[in-house]
């Protein structure tokens, strides 16, 4: 018992960690109605800017004091001191953290405060996935690599005794330290002007202004604090840890998420609550899984403690929600327009056609880049479907994929054949949509956002990080009727056109699937779903089960994508699934236009390694500034063509058509 | 023979406050019933409560005999109890033609495959084009909400109600926003619903309307019942006029 005091107390500093970040998404959320999924990647980059400067030895003729700069296509590393001191060094990043916050508010979500909630999410992805590539770009600049840098704690070393109790005195440090900034940020947000302010611009700009707040100053001023909020808990988490990744280190914003919708966003006091039970709750699973011997071996290591407690919040909230939105909530979901395909029958058929002859007339490389786009456009597709139609936002999608692929691949090795093998992984896909849509059902917008992203870290680390399926290989090539239909050909990359067509019909039939249900009953229910969800169960629409048909169908897209991956890929490993990959088909497929057939197709034509890499004439090496370009692309997207490029080309073509006609008339006319 | 709709000591919460205490109401079949009150009199929770969408902390509501308090708001729509909101709540990415459409569809659980192999047609085309030729509108059954004039919004809302043949309507303020003469076929076309089967109660803070169209007044205020009879006799109401119809308007 004594053991698991200590162990939970120890967690008390990862927890404080958490905590300091939920609240910062509060302040954010308060401010300007954000939820920001950057929030810990700004912290990570100021981080980087940190260790950065503090990277030099003092045998050495390494000078450090290189300050990291996040803007692509500029010099990496500015040199500003040699050798700052820890308090120089940290003073130096918090102001940049400071700069950056107001940079990040004034560039990007100032400019969207009445967009849409799905505009917002989707440039807050757009600013991670930047943010991202650039720290992967710039960690060669600081000092080859991340790993080595010197990620010192700043913390004393020394440890508590109570009794036979020995916890880490950095534990309670940083949990005061928690507690200090919720009690400090709770007073003034209760009893100075400045928390008055931010409270009425939050409930309408216009009184706000009536009552003379400039709400400008008082979003600036809060995403400056939860910036540096962001940059002080990632520089402390990374000292403790002694690890420092952009990826993982950014996703920390999952568990944070969870604290603050668990506090509505809305209490400093909660959020803190939340995120140290958090870090005291995993550090507990921890050692209960490392201890009992009776759990399957095939459960990850560090499974149980990544993905409970994130869970556990997630029923939390669904059962805290309610199968209809009240009336005085104002809710404000606006979408992108979901036009009804134009003659699908036509323009489908013809680009399926072109895709097969391409398959067969160019080289290997050709083949394999169309075959990536067309799994990646599968994969969009049940994005349109359950995003772009019904409203839902969904970022468990490609962890469904996953699921489908490995269970492909684990069938196949199994022994189970062709038709069969990939059957009834989908199936077991769909149950698993739809079980993780049931949050649905009691909740929406943000809280949905979330809670899938909850769900597709739980699949990610319960799961796909399991032992028993690391580096699943030698899936045998697929058999119809005698007829070879594998990709994958002996010799070095060299890809067979036959899976191709394969995956072109498969595509080809879901897109017609999705054009007749958009134009059925059913796809006039999912779109008054997607209005206004009182009105929809006032016209007799039984609301739960029209989202939970949305999640079912959306869920066999991705599946039927999955599938034909595990027999794509060589090899299926955890780290082809990540939830970063999901956010990543979300941000493409609202590129292309979140709710139109051909959004799907561009996002697959845009996905890394597709065709649009192969145009470019480049290996997929460059990802990495793809990630950073497309990242940018986002952020302009959400704010000046929210309906997507598919939409864009769309009405230019209407333009040009009127204009067209006009001049044909006139010229009739004369 | 029953009431097409028995209401009894109904009682709301929100959060303390009982914004419907006690309300009792009996509705007979081809009637219209009228159902006012001041702002905040507890109307729109009434209507709010009879199809489900606030939860009762109290009562019984019997609809044709049958007792629907437990059933959730779509399949009270189903049973033939249905309304409209007082802010409209069209929907937005629909047609005209469409928002009816979709009241009035039905779905299994395997319609999705159904529809995405072979869409099912809409059957009731009909029934639309009635909704929408009762209100007048359906010239204007392609338009999308957002191209429609506030009042034809409301018309809409009206419509879409009566596209799939309800027992029972709810309409709450459909008059506002509408100027004299759309008031003047609204009333028009709600004397007509009764001999379409459909019985009507009747929000409404447009007075000539509701003394000209209703059969039977049922006054609220503070969530209870102060008056209720023929027009004529709540229109005398001491209390009524105090509470107000004397209230300046
Ligand atoms: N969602 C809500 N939460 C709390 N109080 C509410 C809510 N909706 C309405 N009320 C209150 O309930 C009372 C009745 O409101 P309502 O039914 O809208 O009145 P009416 O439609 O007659 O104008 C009012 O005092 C109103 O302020
Ligand atoms: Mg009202």
């Amino acid at each position: 018992m004594a053991h698991y005091l200590q162990l939970s107390l120890t967690g008390l500093g990862a927890g404080a960690v958490v905590a300091v970040l939920a609240i910062g998404l509060v302040l954010t959320f308060r401010a300007s109605n954000v939820v920001n999924l950057a929030h810990a990647a700004m912290g990570t980059y100021i981080a980087y800017v940190y260790y950065g400067l503090r990277n030099f030895n003092v045998a050495s003729t390494q000078k450090g004091g290189n300050l990291v700069l996040p803007v692509f296509g500029v010099p990496g590393v500015v040199h500003l001191i040699d050798r700052p001191t820890v308090v120089t060094a940290l003073a130096i990043a918090l102001v940049v953290a400071a700069l950056v916050g107001a940079l990040v508010y004034l560039l990007v979500f100032r400019a969207l405060r009445n967009a849409p909630p799905l505009a917002r999410l989707v440039a807050s992805l757009g600013l991670f996935l930047y943010l991202q590539a650039v720290m992967e770009l710039r960690a060669h600049d600081i000092g080859a690599g991340a790993a080595t840098l010197p990620l010192t704690s700043l913390l004393p070393n020394g440890v508590v005794r109570l009794g036979s109790v020995v916890v880490p005195t950095a534990s309670f440090v940083l949990a005061g330290l928690a507690v200090t900034v919720a009690v400090v940020l709770g007073a003034v947000f209760r009893y100075t002007r400045f928390g008055l302010s931010t409270r009425a611009a939050a409930e309408s700009e216009k009184g706000a202004i009536l009552i003379g707040v400039s709400p400008d100053r008082v979003g600036l001023l809060n995403w400056i604090i939860a910036s540096v909020l962001a940059g002080g808990a990632m520089i402390f988490v990374a000292g403790i840890t002694s690890q420092l990744n952009p990826t993982q280190s950014s996703l920390l914003v999952v568990p944070a998420l969870a604290a603050a919708l668990l506090a509505r966003l809305d209490s400093f006091a909660m959020a803190t609550f939340a995120g140290l039970a958090i870090g005291v709750t995993q550090s507990g699973v921890a050692t209960f899984q490392s201890q009992a011997a009776w759990l399957p071996s095939w459960l990850p290591n560090d499974g149980l403690r990544q993905a409970l407690p994130v869970l556990l919040i997630l029923v939390a909230i669904t059962i805290r929600g309610a199968h209809l939105p009240t009336r005085a909530s104002l809710v404000d979901s606006r979408l992108p327009v979901a036009p009804v395909p134009r003659r699908p029958w036509l323009w489908i058929p013809l680009l399926s056609g072109a895709a097969v002859v391409a398959l067969y007339t160019l080289d290997a490389q050709w083949r394999l880049a169309i075959v990536v786009s067309v799994i990646a456009a599968l994969i969009a597709l049940s994005c349109v479907v359950v995003t772009g139609y019904v409203g839902q936002i969904s970022l468990a999608l490609y962890a469904f994929a996953g699921l489908a692929a490995f269970a492909t691949a684990k069938l196949e090795l199994a022994g189970v054949g062709f038709p069969w093998a990939p059957l009834v992984a989908v199936i077991l896909t769909v149950v698993v949509g739809i079980l993780f849509g049931l949050p649905a059902v009691r909740v929406r917008g943000m809280t949905l956002a979330v809670a899938t992203i909850a769900a597709a870290v739980a699949i990610e680390q319960l799961v796909f990080n399991s032992p028993a399926l690391n580096g699943l290989s030698g899936v045998p090539n697929p058999q119809l009727f005698g007829s070879n239909l594998g990709f994958l050909a002996p010799g070095a990359a060299n890809f067979r056109p036959a899976f191709g067509v394969v995956a072109v019909v498969v595509l080809a039939a879901s897109m017609l699937a999705v054009a007749n249900l958009r134009r059925s009953p059913t796809g006039l229910r999912w779109l008054a779903v997607r209005s206004n969800e009182r009105a929809a169960a006032a016209a007799g629409i039984n609301v739960g089960s029209t989202k939970l048909s949305a999640f079912a169908a959306s869920s066999l897209f991705a599946g039927l994508g999955g599938a034909l991956l595990a027999y794509e890929l060589p090899a299926l490993s955890p780290q082809q699934f990540l939830v970063v990959g999901a956010l990543a088909v979300l941000a493409l497929t609202y590129l292309g236009g979140i709710a139109t057939l051909s959004g799907a197709l561009i996002a697959g034509f845009l996905a890394s390694g597709g065709v649009l890499t192969r145009i470019q004439g480049g290996a997929a090496a460059d990802t990495t500034t793809q990630y950073a370009l497309s990242g940018i692309l986002l952020i302009l997207v959400a704010a000046f063509y929210p309906d997507g490029l598919s939409m864009a080309v769309r009405r230019a073509i209407t333009r040009l058509h009127s204009v067209w006609l006009r001049g044909v008339r006139s010229r009739g006319a004369t | 023979m029953t009431a097409l709709l028995e209401v009894t000591d109904l009682c709301v919460d929100y959060s303390g406050l009982r914004a419907v205490d006690g309300l009792s109401i009996s509705l007979a079949h081809g009637t219209i019933m009228g159902l006012i009150g001041p702002n905040g009199a507890g109307k729109t929770t009434t209507i709010d409560a009879l199809c489900g969408f606030v939860p009762q902390v109290r009562g019984s509501i019997l609809l044709d005999g049958h007792p629907i308090d437990s059933l959730p708001p779509h399949m009270r729509a189903r049973a033939g109890l249905v309304r409209t909101f007082q802010s409209i709540e069209l929907f937005v990415d629909l047609s005209v033609e469409e928002n009816l459409l979709v009241a009035t569809s039905t779905s299994r659980w395997w319609s999705p495959f159904v529809d995405a192999v072979a869409p099912r047609r809409h059957v009731h085309r009909d029934d639309v084009n009635l909704a929408l030729d009762t209100v007048g509108l359906r010239s204007l059954a392609t338009a999308r909400p957002s191209d429609l004039s506030h009042g034809q919004r409301r018309l809409v809302g009206v419509a879409r109600a009566l596209a799939s043949r309800p027992k029972l309507v709810l309409l709450d303020e459909p008059a506002a926003g509408l100027d004299p003469a759309e008031t003047a076929s609204l009333g028009q076309m709600l004397r007509n619903l009764p001999e379409l089967g459909i019985a009507v109660l009747l929000v409404d803070h447009d007075m000539s309307l509701v003394l000209d169209v209703c059969d039977r007044l049922t006054v609220v205020d503070f969530g209870q019942v102060i008056a209720s009879g023929v027009p004529m006799d709540v229109r005398e109401d001491p209390s009524v006029i105090s509470a107000y119809l004397g209230g300046g308007s």
